[in-house]
């Protein structure tokens, strides 16, 4: 085993190497450059355009600049933004990065939830004309043409209803005197959430072995309700009470994408546990339970959801992956300043270095995962190990 | 030798006839296959209207066609406050047939006049059945030629895509060590690359056609995850007794290869497939609403023009713009979908549902 992680570290170097330089030469293959406009500006003289190419060293051959930007990576120094100069591409990442994690960590924490829970009703009752019905509504909620369907979504709230805004991170009139920055009132936001999520994991965790499922389910409604007494409190008290009208603004230009995400999403998420739940229904332990006399709610919920959830706890762990990538239409439509669109401004103005910190940045977060995951299915199934050792 | 052949043509035709009553059980399958075989015979009626001469090309042809669509307007002011008597807010005015003063810059006619004025994009009539867009092209021969791109594209791309994968990953499973090695960490590479970013890169370098978009996709698909997936159902195959027997018997590595594991991953590639042709005209549409591909007419197409136009925001008033191309692509992915979901529970006996 040891021998077998040791193999795969040495391979995820040389991957993560060739990545760099793929996506190095793929951005310069993007014809012009970053600082083309320059030529357009009739004041300047074109002598100013060279000087600009050369102080940034553009002028190089392509496998000087490949091999410089990976020594510098490996030292740490990522260099400096093309467009957004005195900043580093560590620096716009920190400063982006939260708002799409945010966005989307709520989104496929709600997703999963009732993804999980509408699949395992709809495998229950197969076969049944409803079943059919709120199977095909949710395929074609899963495949449903995604930037129109935003487009739809904030035309009808956004502009026939006047609900919700449309798009952007915060109204700026509102923030003219604000006594903090946006990003500070970001950073209590995330740490808000992260706590309540967590207690009520751990309210899920302590009521799970509860043996009546109706007490255990009045546990954790009156978990709920403590939770959120205890968050009014904690919004209305001291400091953060100057911070609530600000917190609750960017919150309410999150609900629209959120919702929106969350429908294209959930139904992932149900249909994947409606076939590993089917699978599960065929096993023995299914009929032994049966036999058993259980009610049919327990079985249901003990012991077939349970013994899906493992599949769908995986692909979940691979939609994180994919969080930053699928987040690029979301966010350009929605104009949420995140990730996403940090990326696609990096790759279409050619902003080098940014847009390979962020493709590195996401780079490593997938060759993690792949890594953690390929280990664990070795060490759960000993042939794919023996084959690997060759 | 020939009755040998024949027995084998017969229980081929046995297992299709079985799998096809399998598969007309599964109601989501059957829901999925008369979705598809809609589009599909959307997109080969329009050429043989062409043909025929039941419609003109200079007036539907999807991309040149033009339609003249007289109508008499009548010239109003809009009012600047609303709301009034006759509006009730500014999008209802100037109303479906009258003309605002201040956008007729080509006329001298006052405020209470009639005008009669080409109507695009014009509604929904007996002569164009979904109405035409704002440049005078039919809307329903536009959804036709948008389905004939979508299946060649998924299709297309979903094939050469299925076949690299299954290739690869059977020769990954079957051959292991360095191989398997090299193949692994290839698909690990290409799912380091953000899909929708490359795209673009992509398409800013090549002037991307149907064609080449379909092998760029098919390619990035084909390399990436699902090389691992049919990998781990090679696995599987290999390990099976009939493969030790097949090699004790004598059977060459390829003979091995080729008769024995192939055609047991084939189902699940099949499936993959059908999966893939949903991802392939997604990305498509994307590509193509985001205004990067060299296109004459897709579905995505069809919605960015609406929206560069401004039409999208007008709401339900030019419904015929909007929605029809939208729907399309949902129904057609969704379509595909489903009849790979009745696919999963033919191949797949734990599915069934007895």
């Amino acid at each position: 085993m040891g021998k077998y992680v040791f193999k795969r570290i040495y391979q995820l170097i040389i991957v993560f190497f060739l990545f760099l330089v793929t996506s190095y030469v793929l951005f310069d293959s993007i014809p012009g450059n970053a600082f083309q406009n320059l030529l357009l500006n009739p004041e300047l003289p074109p002598e100013a355009y060279e000087q600009v190419i050369k102080l940034y060293g553009l002028d190089k051959p392509l496998s000087e600049r490949v091999i410089l930007y990976i020594g510098n990576f490996f030292q740490g120094d990522f260099g400096y933004s093309y467009k957004h100069y005195p900043r580093t591409p560590i620096e716009l990442i920190a400063e982006r990065l939260p708002r799409t994690l945010m966005l989307f960590a709520m989104v496929n924490i709600v997703a999963f939830y009732t993804g999980f829970l509408i699949g395992k009703i709809l495998a229950w009752r197969r076969g049944s004309k409803s079943e059919t019905w709120i199977t095909v509504t949710s395929v074609f909620s899963y495949t449903i043409f995604y930037p129109w369907f935003a487009l739809m979504m904030l035309w009808f709230f956004g502009y026939k209803l006047d609900w919700l805004p449309i798009g952007k991170f915060l109204y700026p009139e509102k923030w003219y005197d604000a006594p903090y920055d946006s990003d500070v009132i970001f950073v209590s936001m995330i740490k808000f959430t992260a706590v309540v999520s967590v207690l009520q994991i751990l309210v899920y965790i302590f009521t799970r072995n509860i043996e009546s499922l109706n007490l255990r389910r009045n546990a954790r409604f009156a978990g709920f309700i403590v939770l959120t007494i205890a968050s009014l409190f904690y919004w209305n008290s001291g400091d953060l009470a100057i911070q609530k009208p600000y917190a609750m603004d960017i919150a309410y230009h999150m609900i629209l994408p959120i919702f929106t995400v969350t429908v294209v999403a959930f139904a992932g998420t149900a249909l994947l546990t409606r076939t590993t739940m089917m699978e599960v229904m065929k096993d023995d332990f299914i009929l032994t339970a049966r036999a058993k006399g259980l009610s049919q709610r327990r079985i249901r919920d003990r012991h077939a959801a349970r013994n899906a959830l493992l599949p769908v706890v995986t692909s979940f762990i691979f939609t994180i992956v994919t969080i930053i990538d699928g987040s690029v239409l979301t966010e350009t439509i929605f104009s949420w300043p995140g990730m996403g669109q940090l990326i696609l401004q990096a790759v279409l103005e050619e902003d080098i270095p940014v847009a390979m910190a962020s493709f590195s940045f996401i780079g490593i977060f997938a060759l993690i995962a792949h890594f953690i995951a390929d280990i664990s299915y070795a060490y759960l199934d000993p042939r794919i190990r023996i084959q690997s050792q060759g | 030798m020939s009755n040998q052949k024949d027995i084998a043509k017969k229980i081929r035709r046995e297992a299709l006839k079985k799998n096809w009553r399998l598969f007309r059980r599964s109601k989501l399958g059957m829901i999925g296959l008369y979705i598809v075989i809609f589009f599909l015979f959307l997109s080969i009626l329009q050429p043989i209207l062409f043909i025929t001469g039941v419609w003109n090309k200079g007036t539907y042809d999807p991309v040149v066609g033009y339609s003249e669509q007289f109508q008499e307007f009548l010239v109003v002011e809009c009012p600047k406050e609303y709301p009034t008597e006759k509006y009730k807010d500014r999008s209802d005015c100037p109303g479906r047939t009258e003309v605002n003063i201040r956008t007729l810059f080509y006329s001298d006619a006052q405020v209470g006049e009639t005008i009669i004025q080409n109507l695009q994009p014009a509604p929904p009539s007996r002569k164009h059945i979904l109405g035409t867009d704002s440049l005078g092209r039919d809307v329903f021969s536009q959804i036709m030629e948008g389905s004939q791109v979508a299946f060649v594209l998924g299709l297309l791309s979903a094939t050469l895509g299925v076949g690299i994968s299954t290739i690869l990953g059977t020769i990954a499973a079957f051959f292991g060590g360095k191989i398997d090695a090299y193949l692994m960490r290839q698909s690990d590479l290409i799912l380091m690359l953000p899909t929708l970013p490359l795209l673009f890169i992509i398409s800013a370098f090549a002037e991307l056609q149907v064609w080449h978009l379909a092998v760029v996709l098919g390619t990035i698909g084909g390399l990436g995850g699902s090389v691992i997936t049919i990998k781990s159902q090679a696995l599987q195959v290999k390990v099976k007794p009939f493969v030790d027997s097949a090699r004790i018997t004598g059977g060459s590595r390829m003979n091995i290869l080729f008769s024995h594991v192939l055609p047991n991953v084939a189902p699940l590639a099949l499936l993959f497939m059908v999966f893939s042709v949903t991802g392939a005209i997604a990305s498509e549409s994307v590509l193509s609403f985001l205004g990067l591909l060299n296109i004459d007419m897709s579905w995505g197409l069809m919605i960015y023009l609406a929206q560069v136009e401004g039409f999208i925001f007008s709401g339900m008033k030019f419904w015929w713009l909007i929605l029809p191309a939208g729907l399309s692509v949902t129904f057609l992915t969704g379509g595909f979908y489903l009849v790979g979901r009745g696919l999963d529970e033919v191949f797949n006996p734990r599915l069934r549902d007895r």
